[in-house]
Order: structure tokens, then sequence, then C-alpha cells
């Protein structure tokens, strides 16, 4: 009797574990750390978020490009001896699948990305949105896939253009590449030309000190001058705000974020200014006030003369989505293309006259005096390229400005220093070369090289 | 029957209610039985070759729970024996078991005296390990490693891992590095069998799974391993070890076993009266043998400087102590195992220590005559203060220690102190400020209930617990680092981590009535385990000059991770034997882990074996001899670290101010599912010359595919990699273990063990291209080469003569620069004249040993004196040398080689100017042979039992004089080869990439230091 007593005792105590036991073991856990895909897009937050986050790859990669255009061009060079593929780069030579190859390539794809995965939210939740948030939503992201694919069409021969929900993207020349920029900051234009985003997105989402409608015609500008169509960016250029707080469109960094600069131009590990960008500047030029701290003793890895690169250098310093005077210098020479000689030159001069107190923007002041006597057609154009190198310094446009005018000299043994700039295009990203079948280096051999000047680069 | 009334009503009660609480009461309510009529059984265990007792053999009385462990002198003694003819069965680990019959006479005393035969092919000996229930090893199919307490007590290790360098055929046991507390040690069993799950095995303590990480949570060296969580563990408890070292063995553990189990069992008590032992140790460290650096007094341009040799203020001898209680007794119904330990040592690396202190209860209890329940609890606190080495470069002492010149005066001035040129810290610095203590507090408990309703059906369930709070401080005072990065302005961090493992066990064993020759047994259970892992941290820059913790600071971080993992498995088991001599087995278990995609989840791992026992117990040449062979499949899932590996998921980026979502670059896999490993193995075991000799050969043959790995995805689409199968990878190999009793005279007996291993590891298929396993250094996983291979740069040489070929000032051509080897492949073949150069890189070593092999001699002289010596050997491994390569570095220049730079032209000695920066960039020359023979362990012990110690101790007193790495035989140049710059599951949280591939990398390590102990043991 006991005996029986003690097995059902035992056996309640061994069901009642063995319930807790397997009751409690549900497989399907959710991540707690991380959001999932669905969790994301599916909600009005989420969605938001992504512009935010979009914001934040865009001055990522925006960040890599102007600092790899600025090596591989007369700008930047290493400061230390850790970094021999910077150095390695500030000559010329970039090797296929080191980080300063690859960054580029990726974190401009990531970019694109988020501004693909935005547009997707906000069209999979476009009853949730009123029609000025999603009008604004819609614009950023176009806006900032365009410039994406925009710096990736001057760093690489070909880019890939349609990666979204692709595994294997196809890989397309400059020629197929710019209308495709072309229409999406074209579409971005329409969106908020229709329906005028919302003072919700532009006071909770757009990142404070930028300005959307802006950013959008500077961008306009600078890709139709780079398709030369002279028209279009004369009128998108003209678009361009010139005063007010509009003029400057800024990405601030609060603390924790840190502006793409200042990682790499402080103490050991980083770059900085190449002395010769101040001591090429006509004696008066006071615009590298505006970006170096003169150093006469500073020098690089391989015996590079520098300045110390101190605009960026406080990681929280904010940092311009473009240069303001950038419309001027596109309008001028969409004149001078046109035979317009002395608006041009009048352009220009705004340019050359900006000095401290002028327009009331925080941006180089040349403090130069105006050029006087009507230069030829070809003179102002070599006067735009030249005002173009101090104004747009650090922004990595001098890489599309060398390639363009043929000034792209090869490579550049120290302490031979560098004039334009050393390469045309960067190697293809080796992230690229392992998945894509359409990246292998047999379906996308790395362009050739400059080994002689003047050669040009082969632009497709 | 008043009582059995009592009883019943409460147990009619307890149905109704809370049943499982009334367990509790049940040793209260069950000493009101009445008590049968008893006997005592009490005799020595001898050894038969030499008549000398043998302690610690297993005394138990056949059908019954009674049992006794012997004494030092092979006295037992077994109380409240039934009367009645009963069998006394003895046995002990090394030795054949023997069974006695005697009668016990009701309040009488019976003397059965056993003299046992050495075995070391002990086929009676009763494993758990892979087989479900408890099984003689004669019916088991597989091969099974056990090792004893005697082999683990007197290795005087601080850590089980160490204690079982150089006792298992097939385990690569490494010590990783040479901290205090057991340093990190990696154990893989035959080879490499995953990448991302690490190559260690699953560790069981008492039925229950526990944690072995490694994970650092500060930066104390990347992804180097000071000291993985089985040095909690104190090695005096351990009873045995059971190691199954592969699939075939292990298909019961299913998704989790492919790394092979390793599981421990600890001391359960003996019966008789409360007997105490205390052991106490004193050990002194040292570091083997310094490094030459460089310290020739002119600089590059020939003027005097001073040099300072760092190694001597870094490295000092270091003390430490141990301390270990035990009481272990039992009356019937009753056994109990209490222990203390208390555990303190230096570290070589001045400022470097551990201390562990812990307790352990093991009790068990008949609840009733067939309910009986084994509970354990074992709390540690382990306190460590450790330095950063390794990859850690920034502050980390012997990064600091490589990296800096030889030149630069260290010692502080006023307070200051310097810091080095370029890379690296003040070591001086590190040593007296950087701080990095670790507090663990863990408690692993696990409750048994055996339940046996009728005679052939047992009921086993387990729930086990391993409770681990770890807290990670680090403390980098101000200006302690170079650069302008946030740390120079002091840091503070405090990280938390919360480890919880729960697993439960049942497992339901009937054995049915036997059918003429056959027998049958069935065997059916599940498992469940879960696994989650909490962890905080806040960290502080900016910190005031007084203040070591995080409020001391002014900017702060913080972050928090919650991650876990549930595995859920069943298992059925049939097992024939035929006539007592072939043993059959099928098993299978179908599994399923949280990590894998539902629809790819629940997996099967079925497993056969055959074992066939040709002779047994026979005289002459050839005594015992047994065949096996089995064939099983298991699994592996990734670690914790990548346990939301199926879902696609978006990571936090903030920006100005506002919160952001952006896809995470790994995508996740919806279709994830584990890799599958397949092994088969056939093996024998013998005893030759009347137990003198005793063999045990395996050879296993493995395959794992779906390898997990990083699948690369095309970075336009925004994502960078993918976590799926990649690929597949064998292990074939051998396994020797030869026992031999060389002399055994009643005065002098001396006895060996040897084993030998091999492996050969092949990536047999990848579908994607070759990769580099460590992000970082030279080695890959590649088709038709070893896992881990060493791939990089080479010399350029001669085609035809294999002459190396030098440049114009006589330094290495790289063959990957086309500075050196020119821009066209015409160039560099011109240059060798043949094709031989044609490739930038090429495979330049191996880190995979050929061979491992150890050698154990035991001697013990007259009756008191015992010496041991355990040599321990890997050969054939490649060691990449990046320490000295460090060392040679132009921002160094502190090597002996690069001394030779410095010399003046005309010394044969001189190398020409830019040797040293040539070979930087040839990978080739930092390969070095890694082979090595260890004096792993030496000591000697003398028993001290003259009569006016005895009247103090029992049994006498025993004094220890040991010694571990007391010496290496190796060609290696650096300070240990055996030591690794990764650990077994290195690559935490937010840590780069490393993969159960990555050894033979001598980077900063913390070397392995030789210690010296001097110990005593007493009981009473």
């Amino acid at each position: 009797m006991r005996t029986i007593s003690m097995h059902t005792l035992a056996r309640n105590g061994v069901l009642v574990a063995v319930a807790a036991a397997l009751g409690g073991c549900n497989l399907d856990l959710q991540n707690p750390n991380a959001p999932t895909e669905e969790q994301v897009i599916t909600n009005v937050d989420g969605v938001i978020a992504l512009a935010t986050g979009l914001q934040s790859r865009f001055a990522t990669s925006y960040g890599n490009f102007a600092y790899t255009a600025g090596l591989v061009t007369d700008e930047f060079a290493a400061t230390s001896a850790a970094l021999i593929s910077i150095s390695d780069a500030e000559q010329g030579a970039v090797a296929p699948g080191t980080a300063i190859a690859d960054n580029v390539f990726n974190s401009i794809y990531r970019t694109v990305r988020t501004a693909d995965d935005l547009l997707a939210g906000a069209d999979a939740l476009s009853s949730s949105f009123d029609a000025g948030t999603r009008s604004g939503l819609k614009a950023l992201a176009y806006a900032i896939k365009a410039e994406s694919l925009g710096e990736a069409l001057q760093s690489y021969q070909r880019i890939p253009v349609e990666t979204f929900g692709v595994t294997a993207p196809e890989y397309v020349s400059r020629a197929e590449a710019l209308p495709v920029v072309r229409a999406l900051l074209d579409s971005a234009a329409t969106a908020i030309a229709t329906t005028p985003p919302s003072a919700f997105f532009n006071n909770n989402i757009l990142t404070p000190g930028v300005s959307l409608p802006n950013m959008i015609q500077l961008f306009r500008a600078r890709y139709a001058r780079i398709a030369g169509d002279q028209t279009n960016a004369l009128a998108a250029a003209n678009l361009v705000a010139r005063t007010g707080p509009a003029a400057f469109s800024q990405l601030t960094f609060p603390a924790p974020t840190v502006n793409p600069f200042a990682n790499v131009t402080g103490g050991t590990q980083g770059i900085a200014v190449r002395r010769q960008f101040r001591l090429s500047m006509q004696p008066q030029d006071q615009r590298f006030t505006y970006f170096v701290t003169p150093s006469d003793t500073l020098t690089g890895r391989v015996g590079a003369l520098l300045d110390r690169f101190n605009r960026w250098g406080n990681p929280q310093a904010p940092y311009p989505v473009y240069m303001p005077d950038e419309a001027l210098l596109i309008k001028a020479e969409a004149l001078a293309s046109q035979g317009n000689a002395p608006a041009a030159q009048a352009v220009l001069d705004s340019v050359r006259t900006d000095c401290t107190g002028g327009r009331g923007i925080d941006d180089p002041k040349a403090c130069l005096a105006p050029l006087g006597a009507q230069l030829s057609n070809a003179d102002l154009l070599s006067e735009i390229y030249s005002q173009r190198r101090y104004e747009l310094f650090g922004t990595g446009l001098r890489w599309e400005d060398a390639r363009r005018r043929n000034a792209v000299r090869g490579p550049v043994a120290a302490p031979a220093v560098p004039v334009d700039a050393q390469r045309c295009w960067l190697p293809y990203a080796f992230g690229e070369r392992n998945a894509n079948p359409n990246a292998t280096f047999a379906a996308l051999p790395d362009p050739t090289e400059p080994s002689t000047f003047p050669s040009g680069c082969q632009v497709q | 029957m008043n009582h059995r009334a009592g009883l019943r009503d409460g147990l009619l009660r307890a149905r109704r209610g809370a049943g499982v609480l009334l367990l509790l009461l049940m040793p209260a309510l069950l000493s009101a039985q009445g008590t049968p009529a008893t006997g005592t059984v009490r005799g020595r265990v001898t050894d038969a070759g030499n008549g000398r007792g043998l302690a610690e053999a297993q005394v138990t009385v056949v059908g019954t729970r009674i049992g006794a462990v012997s004494g030092a002198n092979g006295e037992y003694t077994l109380v409240a024996v039934p009367a009645g003819a009963r069998d006394i069965n003895v046995r002990r680990i090394g030795y054949s078991q023997v069974t006695r019959s005697t009668t016990v006479v009701a309040g009488g005393t019976a003397t059965v005296d056993a003299a046992l035969q050495v075995s070391a092919v002990n086929l009676t000996e009763v494993v758990v390990t892979g087989s479900a229930a408890p099984t003689e090893r004669r019916r088991v199919g597989t091969s099974i490693a056990s090792v004893d307490s005697a082999v683990i007590g007197r290795a005087l290790a601080v850590t089980l891992d160490q204690a079982l360098q150089g006792k298992v055929a097939g385990a690569q046991i490494s010590q990783n590095s040479g901290g205090p507390g057991g340093g990190g040690i990696s154990v893989r069993l035959r080879g490499t069998n995953s990448f991302i799950s690490g190559s260690d095995p699953l560790y069981i303590i008492d039925g229950v799974i526990i944690d072995n990480g490694s994970a650092q949570l500060t930066d104390l060296g990347g992804r180097s391993n000071p000291q993985n969580r089985l040095a909690d563990l104190n090695p005096a408890d351990i009873d045995r070890v059971e190691i199954i070292r592969g699939a075939a063995a292990a298909a019961l553990y299913g998704s989790r076993a492919n790394n092979g189990v390793v599981q421990i069992f600890t001391k359960r008590g003996s019966l008789g009266k409360p007997r105490f032992t205390f052991s106490s140790r004193y050990s002194s460290s040292e570091l083997r043998e310094q490094q030459p650096f460089n310290l020739y007094p002119f600089d590059a341009n020939g003027r005097p400087i001073p040099r300072f040799n760092y190694q001597d203020d870094i490295f000092a001898r270091a003390g430490g102590t141990e301390q270990n209680l035990t009481v272990e007794g039992g009356s019937e119904g009753t056994r109990y195992y209490l222990s203390a330990n208390a555990l303190a040592e230096d570290g070589i690396l001045r400022s470097t220590s551990s201390e562990r202190r812990g307790a352990r209860l093991n009790l068990q209890q008949t609840l009733a005559p067939r309910l009986i329940a084994n509970v354990s609890a074992n709390y540690v606190n382990t306190q460590n203060q450790f330095q950063a080495f390794g990859e850690q470069n920034d502050y980390g002492i012997m990064g600091s220690l490589f990296f800096a010149p030889t030149s630069v005066d260290f010692r502080p001035v006023n307070g200051i102190y310097p810091l080095p040129p370029a890379l690296g810290t003040n070591p001086l610095l590190a040593i007296d400020r950087i701080r990095n203590p670790q507090i663990i507090d863990r408690f692993i408990g696990s409750t048994k209930l055996t339940w046996t309703p009728v005679e052939p059906l047992v009921l086993d369930y387990t729930v086990g617990i391993d409770n681990t709070g770890f807290e990670q401080r680090q403390f980098l005072p101000r200006n302690a680092v170079l650069g302008t990065a946030p740390n120079v302005t002091g840091r503070s961090q405090s990280v938390f981590q919360a480890n919880r493992i729960v697993n439960q066990d049942g497992i339901a064993t009937y054995s049915w009535s036997p059918v003429g020759r056959f027998e049958f047994r069935t065997t059916g259970g599940f498992n469940y385990t879960s696994q989650r892992a909490r962890t905080t941290s806040a960290v502080a820059n900016g910190l005031a000059p007084v203040g070591e913790l995080v409020g001391a600071g002014s900017v702060f971080n913080a972050a928090q991770t919650d991650v876990e993992l549930r595995t859920l498995g069943f298992f059925a088991q049939q097992e024939v034997a035929i006539s007592d001599r072939l043993f059959l087995s099928g098993a299978v278990r179908y599994d399923a882990s949280s990590t894998f995609a539902p629809a790819e989840r629940w997996q099967a791992f079925p497993k056969l074996s055959a074992s066939y026992v040709v002779r047994t117990g026979q005289e002459g040449v050839l005594n015992n001899l047994r065949v096996r062979s089995a064939l099983g499949w298991a699994g592996s899932q990734p670690g914790i670290v990548n346990a939301y590996s199926q879902y696609i998921a978006f990571t936090q980026l903030p920006f100005a101010g506002r919160p952001g979502f952006v896809n995470d670059i790994t995508f996740g896999n919806p279709t994830l599912r584990n890799e599958r490993a397949r092994e088969w193995e056939v093996g024998a075991e013998a005893g030759v010359l009347n137990g003198r000799v005793s063999l045990d050969a395996t050879y296993y043959d493995r395959l794992v595919s779906d390898l997990l790995f990083f699948r690369p995805l095309a970075t336009s689409t925004g994502f960078s990699r993918q976590f799926s199968p990649i690929g597949s990878m064998s292990n074939k190999g051998l396994e020797l273990l030869v026992r031999t009793t060389n002399i055994d005279r009643p005065r002098f007996k001396w006895s060996s063990t040897a084993t030998y291993s091999t492996n050969r590891n092949n990536v047999e298929s990848l579908d994607i291209l070759d990769f580099q396993s460590a992000g970082g250094y030279p080695n890959r996983i590649r088709v038709g080469e070893p896992a881990g291979v060493f791939y990089g740069s080479y010399a350029a040489r001669n085609c035809a003569t294999g002459a190396l070929l030098l440049d114009s000032l006589g330094r290495y051509r790289r063959s990957n620069q086309t500075v050196d080897m020119g821009t066209t492949i015409e160039q560099r073949r011109a240059l060798g004249g043949g094709t031989c150069n044609d490739s930038a890189n090429a495979v330049i070593g191996d880190p995979n040993p050929s061979w491992m092999g150890s050698l154990l001699n035991e001697v013990t002289l007259g009756k008191r004196l015992r010496f041991r010596m355990l040599l321990d050997g890997v050969f054939g491994n490649d060691v990449m040398n990046l320490s000295t390569r460090a060392q040679n570095a132009g921002v160094a220049s502190n090597s002996r080689e690069y001394e030779r730079e410095l010399l003046p032209y005309g010394d044969p000695r001189k190398l020409p100017p830019g040797f040293n920066a040539r070979t930087q960039g040839v990978f080739e020359y930092w390969v070095e042979d890694g082979s090595f023979v260890k004096l792993r362990e030496l000591s000697a012990t003398y028993t001290l039992d003259v009569p006016a110690v005895r009247r103090l101790f029992k049994d006498g007193l025993d004094v220890t004089v040991s010694g571990r790495n007391i010496a290496v035989w190796t060609k290696y140049s650096g300070y240990d080869p055996e030591i690794n710059l990764f650990g077994t599951n290195a690559g935490g949280l937010n840590s780069l990439q490393t993969t159960a591939a990555d050894r033979g990398f001598d980077f900063g390590g913390y070397p392995i230091p030789r210690v010296w102990s001097v110990s005593a043991r007493f009981s009473y």
C-alpha cells in the first residue's frame, strides 16, 4: 500500500516537473536586442527612424567619399607611420581589397539601401503619413540616394544603380547611371514642389541645419554640370538660395556622434592637408584659414609637407552638405560655356571678393580683388577650376574636376608632390568580387590607370 | 501500523496538494521506519601485484545502495549491511573488478579482503556518457576516455583542464595564455570541427550543462583568452571525468555535441564516520626564460644610447597558496561530501593575480527504498586582477613590451610616467595604475531523482542550474595611452553579465527479461536546456583625477544586451546483448534549437554501434580483447553570440540626437540550420601479459557538412554577409593509449602510460571563396588544406635551386610587392627563372600538429615514496611568431635581430639596412616549427606514517614536491610555442571574428610560467 502511494507521489512529482520543463520551452524567441525588418518597415515611427538612419549613413558615406577623393588628389596625405594603405593611396596606389578601396563603395550602397527602405516604407504606409510628411520623406530619400550614386560614379568607372530586391546587381556605365541620378533628383524636386514638406517633417525628421529644397537644387545643378547639361545646371544653380538660413545646409553631430573627418584627422591615426594647398594660393587669399592651421614642421609618413586639418577636427563640428559657393561656380561655368563671359566673370568675382561679413554665412572667404579686365572663355574656365580647388576643398569634387580636365597624372613616388590627381578610379570592392557574379574579375576588370601624363581617364 | 497509516494520509494529502513539496519532508518521515537486522563488513583492498593497500576503491554491496571508499591503506568499512548472504563488489579505475561472497550476521562483522589485478582495459567499468544510462564499458561501441580523481589530484593543477593535459589521446589541450588562475585553456577533441561554434566540447558536471566561456567583457587583449570559466571548478572535488570525442559517441547530445562531450562527476562521499581530508599547497611561479632584446648601446647613427631590458620589471617570481578541506561520510540512506577551497596566486606578470574561494555540498539521500535523490550545490567566488595582453596595443603590457624601443626610459619622473613614442603604453604605468578586476560569483547546482518503480524500470530526472554573475571592470588612468582618443582622458568601465543555464533531463530505462541468449534494454528521454546571458555595461571617459569607478567620469556611455538560446531534444535507444559477448545498440535523438529557423529546426541524429568481446579474463598472453565500431551523427549550433542569426534585423543608428534605424549589414538567414557531423570509428581494447600491458586504439573518420560561416553578400545590396552553410570539412585520425606495468615488486613499482594521436584535417569543399578565418591574420580556410593554414607572402626564390632571391642590398624580395617583384608576370618569371613565384601569396605553414603524444611514468619506491613524470609533446605544427615580428617593426626595433642592423659594417653579424623592414612583409619569415616536448608534471610524494605522525593523522601525511611546465624542448624562438593569440570561443559580443581554426599565433601572449609547489595532505 505504501509502495503504491510512493509511486503515485513520485509520478506526480516527476509529471509536475516535466510539465514545468516543457511548458517553458517555446523555441520561437524574439530578439530583444534589435528589431526585425518587419517591425521597422510596418511601423510609422520605424519608418521615421529610417529617415534618421539614412542621414547618419549619408554623413558616413559622404565622408568616406570626400576623404578618399582627397587622398588620391592633391588635397590630403597620411600623418602616421601606421597607415600604410593610406599613404599608398596618397601616392596613387590603392590596392584592391583594402579598406580604403572598399569603404567608399560599401558605405555608399548602405546609404542607398536605407534610402530604398525609406522609399518602400513611405509608400507602404502612405495612408498613415500626412501628405507633406510623406513628400518630405520621399524627397529626402530620392535626394540622398541620388547624391550617393553620384558619389559612386565619381569614384568607380562602372556602378550598379538597381540594387534593391536583387542579389546580383548589374553594373552600368556612367552614361547609363547619370540619367538615373538626375531623374531621382527631379523626382525629389517634383515631390516637394507638388506637396511642400510638412512642418512635422521639417522640425522632427530633417536634420536641423539642412535645407532640403536647397540641397536638391544644388545636387541637380551638380549632376547637370557633370552631364554637360549647362542649361539645367544654370537653372538649378539659380534656384539655390544664397542668403538666409537656407543658404547653408550642414549636418550636425551632437555627442556621441562624430563628424566623419574628426575620426581621421586626429592624433596618430590620420591625414592632414598638404601644405601646397595653402602655399599655392594667391598671397592675399584667406581661404586657407577656413580649413587649416598653418604649420612649418608637420610632415607626413612619406615626407609630405602638411598643415593640420582643423576645420572638422572637433568631433562635434557641423559638416556642410555642400559648400555654398559651389552654386555660384556652377553658374559661372554654365554662363561661360554658353558664351556669356561677362556674366560668368561677374559671378566669379562675387566668389573672389567674398570676405568676412560678406553674406553672413560661415564659408571660406577669399577676400581677393575682382578679376578686373574681362578674361577669355578659356581663361575663365581655368580660373573657375582654380576657384573650385580652394572653395570646394575637402568635398571630393576635386577628383572629378581633375578627371574632366584630363589632369590625372598617375602614381607619384614620394617625396614628389602630387599635382591634381594620381589616379582615375578606385578598384572595385572585394565585397562585390566575392559575391556578385556581375563583379568577378572576369566580368568587371579593374580599369587601367594612367601611367603617363597626359593620358586622360576612360569614362564609360 | 500507526505510522504507516499516517504516512498514507500524508501521501493522499500530497496527491491532492503540492506533491513535490512533500519530497522535502520525506527523510523525516522515513526515519520513523523500523530498522531490519544488519551487520558490518570490513576488509582491505590491495594491489595483487605488490600487496600494497589501494586507496579510493569503490566497495559496494551488490543489489543495495550500500557502499564505501577505501582509505589510504586500502581499508574500508561497510555498515548496516542487511544480514544474509551478500556479494561484495570492489572496483577501482585501472584495475579489474572483483566480487566476493560473504555472509553477514546481524550485529556481526564479516571480513572481505580483495586483491585487484592491474588492468588498464577495464571492460566492466561503468560509464555514463553517451549511453543515456550507466552501462558497462564493454557494452559501448565507442571509445570513452576516463580520468579518475587520483590522476587529477596528482597533477596538482589549478584547473581541471590543466590537469587533463597529456592524459587523453585525441585531445589537444593547449594553454593559450599563462596568467594566474589557470590561464586560458582550449580543449579540442579530434581536430577542428566547426568554425563559428568554437572547438569547445560540451561540458556537463553532475548532469548540469555548464558554461566554459572565455568571453572578455572589456578589451583585455582583443580576442585573447585570459581565463575560461572551467577555472571556477575545484579539481579536488572531481571524482572522475568521462570524455567522448566525437559524433559517433555523442549523438545522444544532438545539436551541441559535434565537438565531443566532457562529463565531470564530483565526489559523492563514502559510507562511514566523517572522514576529513585537508591539503595545503604553496607554489612559486617564474618566467621560464627571457626573450632576447636589442641591448646594443648605439643607435642607428652610431651614437651611444642607454638600453633597458623591461622584462626585469614586468615579470617577477610569484607565489600562490591553496587550501582544501573535505569532509565525507554517510550512514544508511545518506551520503555526503562537503568541501571548501581557497586558492590565491599571483601571476608572473606583475600586478596580475587570481583568487578562488568555493564550497560544495554533495548529498545523496534515499528518500524511499526505490527513490534516491542526489543533490549538488557548488558556490564559487573568483576574483581576478588581469592586465591586457595579445592584440591590445594601446594599454596591453605585452604589446607595449614588444612595440616599445629599448631606448625609452620608462621610469617615472616626478610621478609622471613617460609614454613610448609610437605604440602602446608605459608598462610600468600599466603595472602600477591600470586595473582590470573581475569578480565572478557562480552557483552550480543540481538535483537528480532516481526512481525505480519496478525493478527493470529506472526513471531519472535531473534539473541543473549554472548561474554566473560576472563583473569586469577596467580602469585606465588619465594620460595612460597615446593619441587623442577619448581614452587619453581616462576610462572606467563596468560590465556586468548574468549568465544562466538551466537544463532538465528525464531518462527512462527499461531492462527486459532475457530471451534465451538475448538481453534487451530500452532507453528514452528528453533534455531541455535554456541559456540566457544578460549584459549591461557602463563606460565613462573624462575621469576625475581621483577615483577609479565609473562615477569618476564625465562622459558616459551605456549598453545592454539580452540573449537567450533554448534547445529541446528527445531520444530513444535500444540495446541488445547477445550471449553477453556481442552488444548492439541503436539510438536516435530528435533535437531543436531556438537559433534555427522553424522549418529547419527539428533534426534527427541517429547512432549505431557494435561491440564484441573476443576474450575476457583469460590467462596467457592475450587476456582481454574487445573490438568495437560505431557510426553516428551529431550537430553543432552557433554560440550565444549568434543566437538570433535567423532574423533579418535592423540596428539603431542615432543621428543628430534622434533615434535612427538602418538595416543590419549581416543579413538574417530565415532558413538557418545546424552543422552536421557524420563520424564512424573502429577500435579495440586489449589486455596483454596478465594486465601488465594494455592497449586502447581507435581510428575515426568524421565529415562535418553544412559548416556555418559568414557568406559574403554583394555589398551593393547594402548587406555584407549572411550566416549560412558554406562547406564541409573532414577529420581522420588514430588514437592510441598504452599502459604498462614495467616492474611490479612489493618494494618497487614502475608503470607507464603513453598516448599517441594523429589527426588530419581537410577542408573538403567551400561554396564561397577562400577566406581569412581570423580577421587581420594570415590564416586561411581553403579547399584541400587543413583549416587555418597560414597563407600569405613568401620570400621569392630561384625556381631551379630554391635559393632565396635577394635584392642588391641582400634583402628578401616580398612575393606580394611589385616593388620587389615587378609589375608583370613576365618580370616575376624572369626573376625566379620559372613559375614558382607566380602567386602573390602561398600556403606557408600549418598550425595543426601532425601528431601529439605523452608519456607518464610513475615509480613507487618502498611504501612511502612515489615519483611521477609526465612528458607531453606536440609535433609538426607551425607557429607564426608575430611577437618577434612586432619587435622587428620600425617603431619597436627592439629585437636581437634588429640589433644586427645597427652593427658597424664589416661585422659578420651585420644585416643590411632595411632588412628587417622587408621581413615585416614576408610572412613566411615568421613561421617557425612549433613542435615541443614539455616536462609537464614532475613530482615526488613521501608518505610520513611514522607512529608519531599517525597519532595525529590516521593515514599519515603525504608531502609532495611538484613542478609544472618545468622544461620545454623546442626549436621555437619565442616565449612558448603553446600559447595562442586566440582562445576557443573568444570573439564575444562586439569583438572581431575568430574561428576554432585560428591556432598558432604568438602575438604578445602571456608566457606560461614554470611552477614549483610544495604540498601536504592528510586525512583523519
